[in-house]
């Protein structure tokens, strides 16, 4: 009769060579790089731009919107290349697979004006025609009139009911100052 | 062209013989269908609104949670259950034995619906991990799935030790390996300790690709490699190709997530050990795929014949290319103009859907008629065949000319919005093919509650109208 290899062995075998090489590929590498300080003079984020990096979890923006920069020519555009410092006190850092989107890494040193990006949650197509990009309503309320200390978003006649002013929730306006957070500092030489 | 054969007398035996196995596979298989018209729906609607950017605008449709929705419940809705339902099938049949527990069986299919669903309503409300890819349930959601990841694999492992044969076929092999590694990738992807900053980046290279590669991979090959042969009514072409696919897999498969992050921080030589072991890879898939592909040499009266035996060809045919495909992805120079790009996206469905779905739906029409004894119609099996497979290959082949249209633009310095122009049209044939696909699943509905259990017994009068008689 032929012999054949125990189930036991076979199993075990596979384990613990699998669990070995995720410790070596993966849990080991990932131990020695995890502690890489972040840039020295680096500006911390605000509690409100914090509270809109919740928000851009929440809302899945890094499935389209990349923070993460090669050392490649056609990357130039968005800003220096990413390095394991930018990573550094991210939680969890979003480097992204996909660019439906362009690259974050350092939109606010391109698209400073807090007005533009505010225009562009309520509704992208306001600011950019072509764009594919969802808009984020919710974040906004439709009014008659504009209270003191509203924020007033000054959305195209089209975009709202005649009569009415959009102003930005506090939602809207965390998300602005998370988006104009993401500058990259300047890596010591 | 397809015939008819439930008036084979041979079909009730095997039903009678090991009925608690089989209603098990029965019901992960029913589970799995509802989260496939789910979790494609979501898709669905994920790629129409890239058409319609502003349609459906409200929190809970957004693009942004229906995504996630889409991946995670295909994912682990459908292909996970499904897989496993037929997994545990091949399991207790090549062991000459019933299932270890059919109860714990049924406990883990009631933790995993609880998982998906739980994922369901977490991601719809924002409760997410972030964007990490197919990790995004939160840990509770994600301990569900593990706990019955858990009790279904003491249940495989314990059918095999107490099998009623010497043997320890290989299929078994990839089965039991399958549970093995998804409980240790999981658990690397959620413990904490190693993933502050980049370290973060490293683990999700690695579950990413990995979460594909040994499980839905593993299971799809030990579910192929029981039943192409069955099928086909002839042994695998090489047990020892078979043998050492599974060995070189396990090895250069868990080495490569890497090359999910190229030119990134993440240390040099990772990268470039990523890339040179996706080289590597084509030894398992050539080895397996080819073992696979061969056994189905000089078998065109079977495939004319058989509803099944041409989804598992499809199948294994995507395997290869799929597989092929990533090897080149790998490189350098290739990452360049397909990184980022849309071509990531036709790659993961030649993957979960050319090569997974497929192998699913063909043994499933291969094995379920043989033990419930109900049989769908042939006619509404080969209209799901031609949607799902014309579906798919729109999809893929529009969604890949829109990454490929992306990189040039992108390499071509020219502005961002470009890239979305040029992509625009091959997003509406992207969703044309789409709608093909969810169609089809609606048709493989239909032919799955055609083969439930016990109604072979039944007067054939007394079904419900959805049946279509002989």
């Amino acid at each position: 009769m032929r012999a054949y290899p125990s189930h036991r062995a076979v199993v075990s075998f596979a384990f613990s060579g699998y669990v070995a090489l995720t410790v070596l590929i993966a849990v080991l590498p990932a131990a020695s790089v995890q502690d890489t300080r972040g840039i020295q003079g680096a500006p911390a984020r605000s509690a409100l731009a914090e509270e809109g990096r919740a928000i851009y979890l929440r809302e899945g923006c890094g499935y389209c919107h990349t923070q993460f920069v090669r050392d490649l020519p056609l990357d130039r555009p968005y800003g220096r290349a990413t390095v394991a410092a930018d990573y550094a006190n991210e939680a969890p850092p979003l480097p992204g697979t996909e660019r439906t989107g362009p690259d974050l890494s350092n939109v606010a040193a391109r698209q400073p004006s807090d007005t533009w990006h505010l225009l562009h949650l309520y509704n992208p197509r306001a600011v950019v025609p072509q764009s594919v990009m969802p808009g984020f309503p919710w974040y906004f309320e439709q009014k008659a009139a504009a209270a003191p200390g509203d924020v007033v978003v000054p959305v195209p006649p089209r975009f709202v009911a005649q009569g009415h002013v959009i102003v930005a929730r506090q939602e809207a306006r965390a998300l602005v100052a998370y988006l104009l957070s993401l500058r990259q500092p300047e890596v010591p030489k | 062209m397809l015939q008819r054969r439930s008036q084979d007398p041979t079909l009730r035996a095997s039903s009678a013989s090991d009925s608690p196995t089989v209603r098990v596979t029965f019901e992960y298989l029913v589970c799995a269908t509802v989260w496939l018209l789910v979790g494609t729906a979501a898709g669905l609607l994920a790629a129409l609104k890239l058409n319609w950017p502003d349609a459906f605008t409200v929190p809970w449709l957004s693009f942004g949670r229906v995504r996630p929705i889409h991946t995670n419940t295909v994912f682990w809705g459908w292909s996970s259950m499904a897989l496993v339902g037929l997994a545990l099938y091949v399991v207790a049949r090549t062991s000459r034995a019933p299932l270890w527990s059919p109860t714990l069986s049924r406990l883990a299919l009631l933790l995993w619906n609880a998982a998906v669903v739980a994922g369901l309503l977490t991601l719809s409300a924002g409760v997410t991990r972030g964007p990490q890819e197919y990790r995004e349930w939160i840990w509770p959601v994600a301990l569900l799935f593990v706990a019955g990841l858990v009790l279904n694999g003491v249940t495989a492992y314990m059918t095999a030790a107490t099998r009623r044969i010497p043997e320890f076929y290989v299929s078994n092999w990839y089965i039991l390996g399958a549970f093995c590694f998804l409980a240790t990738i999981l658990a690397t992807a959620y413990i904490p300790l190693y993933q502050r900053g980049l370290g973060n980046v490293v683990i999700q290279g690695y579950f990413m690709h990995t979460g594909v590669g040994m499980w839905f991979t593993m299971l799809a090959l030990g579910i192929a490699y029981y039943e192409i042969p069955r099928v086909l009514g002839r042994p695998i072409y090489s047990y020892a190709l078979g043998v050492l696919g599974f060995w070189t897999n396990i090895l250069f498969y868990t080495l490569i997530g890497a090359h999910h992050f190229i030119f990134s921080p993440v240390p040099w030589w990772l990268q470039t050990t990523a890339i040179l072991f996706s080289v590597g890879m084509m030894v398992p898939v050539w080895a397996g795929g080819g073992n696979l592909l061969l056994t189905f040499r000089d078998t065109s009266g079977v495939l004319q014949r058989s509803y099944s035996a041409p989804f598992l060809l499809a199948g294994i045919v995507a395997y290869v290319l799929v597989s092929t495909q990533g090897t080149l992805e790998a490189f350098r120079s290739t990452n360049i103009y397909w990184h980022f790009t849309n071509v990531t996206v036709g790659h993961s469905h030649l993957a979960m859907y050319g090569f997974i779905a497929f192998v699913i739906w063909g043994a499933t029409y291969g094995l379920v008629p043989r033990l419930t004894g109900s049989e769908p119609d042939p006619i509404l099996v080969g209209i799901h065949f031609w949607l799902a497979l014309v579906g798919y290959g729109i999809y893929v082949v529009s969604i890949s000319i829109a990454g490929i249209l992306q990189g040039f633009a992108w390499v071509a310095g020219e502005s961002f919005i470009r890239s979305v122009e040029a992509a625009e049209p091959m997003w509406l044939w992207r969703t044309a093919g789409g709608v093909l696909m969810v169609t089809s699943h609606a048709v493989f509905a239909v032919n799955v509650w055609a083969m439930r259990p016990g109604r072979a017994l039944v007067d054939a009068s007394a079904a419900p109208a959805v049946e279509v008689s002989p």
